[in-house]
């Protein structure tokens, strides 16, 4: 039965240490540091002020300002000269635009508040991309990033546009004499009006060459796809037209391909008959693997092979399938034989930038007959278009001297390719358009700062269907300029960057007002791919070639695969939010580091440790990866990872990004791989590393934590009764539920609005987007890794992770085996542990513990359900935390606005970055408690709009911001006096049930069981 | 009230806020007190009657509402100036042009035509709906007033414009008591002659009365009690007090009168106050909004008390700051191009603390609530104050006390089928009085969060 199943947080959690135990009986783990935020304890050893004088301070300080409040500050208040009309202070206005920051494309909302961007939505769902996920969240405070370019520099001194286009001019015009290149350097281009302007530089400079370069390549894929389908794109992906999905090494859900698949992944796993299966084969235990009902792990070197070998299975071909061991043959097997089952409606999806794993892929999607069903080659993305190849002979041509002039626009090369900072010495002129000094920028001749999207005019065509555009929400914070007026200047067309955007929409036959309002439009653009049967024939002769260049390789050589974390490629590594987001698996925030199974942990004596704290500290390693290094690289035991793997992010190990995060974390690009995975040689250093992990915080043993349920009980017994059984309690008065065993009177709810929230646990994938909203909505402090380290993360909104054990009562079952032995397994870590995600913010308890016990009231229940927070009422006794049997709770330790300790964490230190707090949510000052409010911001600001309009609320028209953020739907909120409410429907779901409802506490928040598709 | 006496208060204020609240607190009594009598004063004393015409005054109104937006009566507006206009024109002519210009110039009539040709073809709106002795009234008002008023001193003989010095009032109240307290001691003393005893001084008396108390035990008792209670009384509301700033009235940057604008001429708080409606923010009107109305009026017509031009027909210095601010041009009519715009600063009155959440939408909208029930009477305000305490006890009482406006759609409407929020309050408080407090709005997190 699925509740036998025993959750375990970490190894430390597992072998139940001591600190692990304190940890669970008290929220923090030592005793609290008076002296750390009292003030710099030499300072204190020293002083020579007695108790006396301390009190006479006291009693002076407090008559001081008792005088001083006496008197009222002068406010001044002043209004616009004239007013725009589309503003009205104190009302939010939405626009429409698209994000884009090198990595990822969205559509997206943006909401503003007098005149100022504050939060980034959803977009339209008609739009491609319309989600969010934290990144696009995030990037509204990269608008503010106080590290961003403000001026044109010409060789580290400030200057002007007119001096940097004159000199970029005068150089072009001496390579064409010189008969040298004009490189121009730039991400994918997928924007009409800027394709159209670089083909009309093409026409004015013969020697322009342009260089699409990603920061993450995927060039070999786009080779592939250019060589079946005859043009160079990734094809489209149909999810919802699957029904099984199997992934070698992609992780889908975090978009590392261009197409965000969350919604509709969520969507293909409601539970009931015809659900999603998903089948990961995986080394690194990355975020969609976690989701997979079925989980191989595997090399990545081995992944050719099992695709040769699937492809043999299905096709009955013949092809070259080195040696794999009898087990994953085995489960290979069971997988081609769903696959079968599951022709025309499969999806095969492999991950990594390698030639022959492509076209492998291709080739057994084709076999599978998925081409037109699932794969959509007629659907092209265009997002990416970067090609190593053209990089690789711009940089040898930089090397010989044959280059006059580089532009580089966007991409930062000294970060993410190797050798580029010795190539950018042998070239005459080189100007970095760019948002700040990064390691390319400061190397350059020039540098000179574009607009942030936020700032800036753009259209796009991320498919041959979708045309989105890009419009600013606030004027340029800095002396920006465009990178397509820059480059149509050179061409002798002085337009605003506007105008050049609006002649694109319009020559697209589109209306620009409807098209700015909507943030985009729907196209029919011919795609110029083969037909589907050309396609699958070049596919299947192609791959006769790829499978022949296959090589075995030695099975016990290490490998790493690189993988991204919620930062991606880096380009927004100045941004906290980010950081302080704990990997949604390792549970690690401000860090990347080497993942490693715990069996070669062993074997190479690496350790993490937990320090009587609860911090975690690791080893340090060095890795090898032909002639590349990286030195010092801390080390951390991840469950689930194959062994004879190492994974290791990218984004980190940036220099020149600014203070947050210079110097955090290793760079894995220098390993050079760029296939993103290969062979290495791992060895021990001295030294130990301090992690700022949150995987001891709030320990939940043992308990109805996560109910999971497998797809057919599910299917067999809809009501859930022998699944999701409620608490009972044995009273005087007979057996009685949770709802009736009261202490306390039951408030009214019944008059007004009733505020619920529900969690579907198989909806949620576990991604943090909803973290990172949270953390915006409500001005939550960012309080930087040594804080983290020490629990004192100040997340309303947090995801705990829980490993499970393989062995279930089921399996037991099935396999004979005895009571002690069963539980001993469940004890155990499992070879391929299944992962479990649970969002635990305020659960609103309408018999809330922690309303009891202040002693103040700060803390006192609402009839509409919700537990109000009066931040100016708490003196801070932290009662309420430590009765909180969800741990939710979060204490101010400090002035996070003001501490100097926090200066290079925390955004709102500075004015710029003050720009981004919500000016409807209170900052919270030190020693007050704060937690989740359900958003009653926009609870209120929903039931005034209600109001105003002189008509009953509407079900969907309030929104929390975890709810809103998130693609696949997992967070449903509403009023559950409402009839047919979506909440109220959750409600009444057999899935639905309560966290820890034997405890009482009859919480307005509650989850939906997960199902797993098992077979 | 005259202006002086406001200006005077608002300094003491000022001063004052810098020593102790206390005695801001018996300054205020006192100044109370004196604000009744001189009211009481200044009204017996000011019994002068009106004695103007009625039809002056018809016209003097007609006029502001049909003309002044393009007419002044000494100067070229956007038409010519209308003093003396009976002079220059016939009664019959001029009847003629006010009812129908357009009817008058297409009849060929010379006149007509040259003064449109003058004010390069801008057309003058008809006006059908004036009755002959409308505009005769209107005339009548064009003569009345005198077409440049030679700028005088005001003059002193008028008790409206006398500043009412409190403290000399005071001194004369306290003359007055001594000489009574010496006057019964006097009578006092010729009866104890009278009577033959010893005269005592007041000294004697009052020592004699002193010993007696300070040896009366149970009066010593009661003293110390009643002076404990009364310091620790006074202490409470003096703490209490600390932030509480009614009555706070600085001086603004224009001396914008709310009682010419929301009380003599009637302006719709919301016509400035737009955003209150829509709003957590009232919000101070944006330049541009002043300049619906101030593009055509100067200021230049304001008489004062003694009802002679107030600024010899020239701009108000004050309505010229708006000009200032936004770039206008007066004597050409136009906004000055390339203009860098000065924002107006005004000193904020009512402040909310930064840790409460108040909307004015809530309260003027969905609320009914009217802008005096917290502001108070701003349409008498020459210069506004803070009426209200703004403490929170003050918000919760009105909460306590005030009826929810359930008439509104929220509460009243349901989908077919459902209960809405009033037939479910109904079965909750059946014919009870329904509250803000009961839906709710006492509640902390309905304001801090």
């Amino acid at each position: 039965m699925a509740k036998d199943k025993v959750y375990w947080k970490g190894f430390d959690h597992l072998a139940n240490t001591e600190v692990s135990k304190r940890l669970s009986e008290n929220e923090f783990a030592e005793d609290i540091p008076m002296d750390q935020f009292l003030g710099d304890d030499n300072l204190m050893g020293n002083s020579s002020t007695s108790r006396r004088d301390f009190l006479k301070y006291v009693g002076f300080s407090t008559a001081a300002a008792t005088l001083a409040a006496c008197e009222q500050p002068i406010v001044e208040s002043i209004p616009y000269v004239v007013k725009p009309d589309s503003l009205t202070p104190g009302m939010p206005a939405y626009y429409a635009t698209s994000y884009v920051d090198g990595q990822d494309f969205a559509s997206v909302l943006v909401k503003t508040r007098e005149g100022r961007p504050i939060k980034i939505e959803p977009g339209d769902k008609a739009r491609f991309n319309w989600g969010t996920n934290g990144r696009a969240q995030a990037s509204v405070l990269s608008l503010y990033d106080s590290a961003r370019l403000k001026q044109p520099l010409k060789a580290g001194v400030e200057s002007d546009w007119t001096t940097i286009s004159l000199d970029l001019k005068e150089a072009i015009d001496q390579s064409v004499t010189e008969g040298k290149q004009f490189v121009l350097m730039t991400g994918s281009v997928f924007s009409p009006s800027m394709k159209l302007v670089i083909e009309n530089l093409r026409q004015s400079y013969a020697n322009l060459v342009h260089v699409e370069v990603d920061a993450i390549s995927n060039s070999k894929v786009l080779d592939v796809w250019e060589d079946l389908t005859g043009v160079r794109s990734i094809p489209g992906i149909d999810m919802k037209a699957a029904d099984i999905v199997v992934s070698f090494n992609e992780d889908f859900l975090s978009s590392s391909i261009p197409q965000q698949l969350s919604s509709d992944y969520a969507f293909r796993r409601k539970p009931g008959k015809g659900m999603l299966r998903h089948i990961h084969l995986e080394s690194n235990l990355s975020l969609t693997g976690s989701n997979a009902d079925k989980r191989i792990k595997l090399k990545p070197s081995q992944v050719e092979f099992s695709l040769a070998f699937l492809l043999n299975f299905v096709s009955g071909t013949k092809y070259h399938v080195g040696k794999i061991d009898k087990i994953l043959t085995d489960q290979l097997e069971r997988v081609a034989k769903e696959l079968i089952a599951a022709k025309g409606k499969s999806l095969i999806l492999v991950g990594g930038n390698s030639t022959s794993n492509a076209y492998l892929c291709a080739a057994l999607n084709a076999a599978l007959k998925n081409f037109g069903s699932t794969i959509r080659p007629d659907r092209p993305i265009y997002t990416q278009s970067g090609s190593d190849l053209a990089f690789d002979n711009a940089m040898a041509d930089m090397n010989q001297g044959q280059v006059g002039v580089l532009v580089i626009a966007g991409p930062n090369p000294v970060y993410n390719r190797i050798g580029f900072d010795l190539a950018l010495n042998n070239v005459e002129y080189s100007l970095s358009l760019t948002d700040r000094l990064d390691e390319t920028a400061t190397l350059t001749d020039a540098a000179a700062p574009v607009p942030h999207y936020l700032e800036s005019w753009a259209d796009f065509a991320p498919t041959n269907i979708d045309f989105s555009v890009s419009q600013p929400v606030i004027r340029p914070l800095f002396n920006s300029k465009p990178v397509i007026e820059v480059l149509s200047e050179l061409v002798g067309i002085k337009k605003s960057s506007k105008d050049l955007v609006k002649e694109s929409v319009i020559s697209q036959g589109l209306n620009w007002s409807q098209t700015l309002h909507d943030g985009g439009a729907s196209i029919k653009i011919d795609s110029e791919t083969l037909s589907i049967s050309e396609i699958i024939n070049r596919a299947i002769t192609s791959v006769k070639v790829a499978n022949s260049t296959l090589n075995t390789i030695d099975n016990s050589v290490m490998e790493i695969s690189l993988y991204q974390k919620t930062v991606g490629a880096g380009y927004q590594s100045n941004n906290p939010w980010l950081h302080e987001l704990p990997d949604p698996i390792s549970r690690c925030s401000w860090d990347n580091y080497l993942t490693i199974s715990a069996a070669d942990a062993l074997a190479m004596e690496f350790i993490n440790e937990t320090l009587s704290n609860g911090a975690l500290d690791g080893s340090l390693a060095d890795i090898q990866a032909g002639e590349y290094s990286l030195k010092n690289v801390p080390v951390l035991i991840q469950p689930g990872q194959a062994a004879g793997t190492v994974g290791l992010a990218l984004g980190y190990g940036r220099k020149k990004v600014g203070k947050v995060a210079d110097g955090l974390g290793v760079n894995a690009n220098e390993l050079n791989l760029s296939k993103g995975f290969g062979s290495v040689v791992i060895s021990k250093t001295d030294g130990m590393h301090q992690f700022a992990s949150t995987q001891l915080g709030n320990t939940m043993m043992g308990r109805k934590i996560v109910n999971e349920v497998s797809l057919n009980d599910f299917i067999n017994d809809p009501k859930g009764s022998t699944w999701n059984e409620k608490p009972t309690y044995h009273t005087l008065d007979g057996t009685i539920g949770t709802d009736e065993a009261n202490l306390w009177k039951n408030h009214d709810h019944e008059t007004m609005h009733m505020w619920n929230m529900s969690i579907d646990l198989n909806s949620c994938h576990g991604c943090g987007a909803c973290v990172i909203a949270c953390h915006i909505e409500n001005n939550v402090p960012v309080v930087g890794k040594a804080e983290i380290r020490n629990f004192r993360d100040m997340h309303w909104l947090r995801i705990d992770r829980y490993y499970s054990s393989d062995m279930t009562a089921e399996i037991a079952d099935m396999e004979d085996i005895g009571v002690v032995a069963k539980y001993a397994g469940m004890e155990k870590p499992g070879v391929s542990p299944e992962v479990v995600f649970q969002p635990v913010m305020c659960q609103h308890c309408n018999h809330a513990p922690c309303e009891t016990v202040c002693p103040v009231g700060a803390t006192v229940h609402s009839r509409e359900g919700l537990n109000h927070m009066a931040y100016n009422r708490c003196i801070g006794t932290r009662y309420c935390a430590n009765n909180c049997p969800y741990k939710v709770r979060r204490f101010n330790w400090f002035n996070y606005q003001k501490n100097e300790r926090f200066t290079s964490v925390n955004p709102s230190q500075d004015d710029l970055g003050r720009m981004v707090l919500n000016p409807d949510v209170t900052v919270r000052a030190r020693g007050v408690m704060e937690k989740c409010s359900m958003c009653i911001q926009n609870i209120q600001f929903g039931k005034l709009e209600a109001k105003k309009a002189g008509r009953p609320l509407k079900d969907g028209e309030i929104n929390c911001a975890c709810e809103s953020a998130c693609d696949s739907g997992a967070i449903t909120f509403g009023d559950v006096n409402t009839r047919n409410s979506a909440v109220q429907i959750a409600k009444n779901d057999s899935r639905s049930y309560h966290l820890l409802e034997e405890v009482g506490t009859q919480p307005s928040v509650f989850y939906q069981t997960k199902v797993r598709n098992r077979i | 009230m005259p202006e002086e006496v406001v200006l005077y208060f608002c300094i003491t204020q000022k001063g004052l806020l810098n020593s102790c609240r206390m005695y801001i607190r018996i300054r205020f009594l006192n100044f109370i007190v004196l604000r009744v009598l001189t009211i009481v004063l200044t009204i017996s004393a000011l019994s002068i009657p009106l004695s103007a015409e009625v039809d002056v005054d018809l016209g003097k109104k007609l006029f502001k509402s049909n003309c002044a937006s393009c007419h002044k009566l000494d100067k070229k507006l956007i038409g010519p100036a209308l003093a003396g206009v009976t002079q220059r024109r016939s009664e019959e002519w001029l009847l003629r042009w006010i009812r129908n210009n357009a009817e008058l110039r297409a009849s060929g009539d010379a006149d007509a035509k040259a003064i449109f040709e003058e004010y390069n073809g801008s057309i003058m709106s008809a006006f059908p709906a004036l009755a002959d002795d409308d505009i005769k009234s209107i005339l009548a008002y064009t003569d009345a007033v005198p077409v440049v008023a030679p700028p005088k001193e005001i003059s002193p003989g008028l008790p409206i414009a006398e500043p009412v010095n409190d403290s000399l009032l005071l001194y004369i109240f306290g003359g007055f008591l001594i000489l009574f307290v010496t006057l019964l001691l006097q009578i006092r003393n010729t009866l104890k002659e009278i009577n033959g005893q010893n005269k005592s001084t007041v000294i004697q008396d009052f020592n004699l009365l002193t010993q007696w108390l300070v040896g009366n035990k149970r009066f010593m008792t009661a003293a110390t009690i009643v002076s404990t209670v009364a310091f620790l009384y006074q202490l409470f509301w003096f703490l209490m007090g600390i932030g509480v700033e009614t009555n706070y009235q600085p001086v603004q940057p224009i001396a914008f009168s709310h009682k010419i604008h929301a009380g003599e001429n009637q302006v719709d708080c919301n016509y400035c106050h737009s955003s209150a409606r829509h709003s957590k923010h009232s919000g101070i009107p944006s330049t541009n909004v002043c300049m619906n109305c101030h593009m055509y009026i100067d200021g230049s017509e304001i008489l004062n008390d003694a009802g002679v031009a107030k600024y010899a027909g020239e701009r108000s210095p004050e309505i010229a700051k708006i000009y200032s601010a936004i770039g206008w041009d007066a004597e050409n009519r136009s906004y000055i191009d390339n203009y860098e715009t000065k924002p107006v600063r005004w000193i904020r009155i009512h402040n909310l603390p930064d840790l409460a959440y108040f909307n004015h939408a809530q309260h003027v909208t969905a609320g009914g609530v009217e802008c005096q029930t917290c502001h108070g009477p701003v349409q008498e305000m020459d210069v506004v104050y803070q009426y209200s305490k703004l403490t929170m006890g003050w918000c919760i009482n009105c909460h306590r006390e005030t009826e929810v406006n359930t008439s509104n759609g929220y509460y009243a409407d349901a989908e077919e089928g459902t209960q809405s929020i009033n037939e479910r309050l109904a079965l909750k408080f059946h014919d009870e009085l329904i509250t803000v407090e009961k839906i709710g709005g006492l509640e902390c997190g309905k304001c801090h969060y």
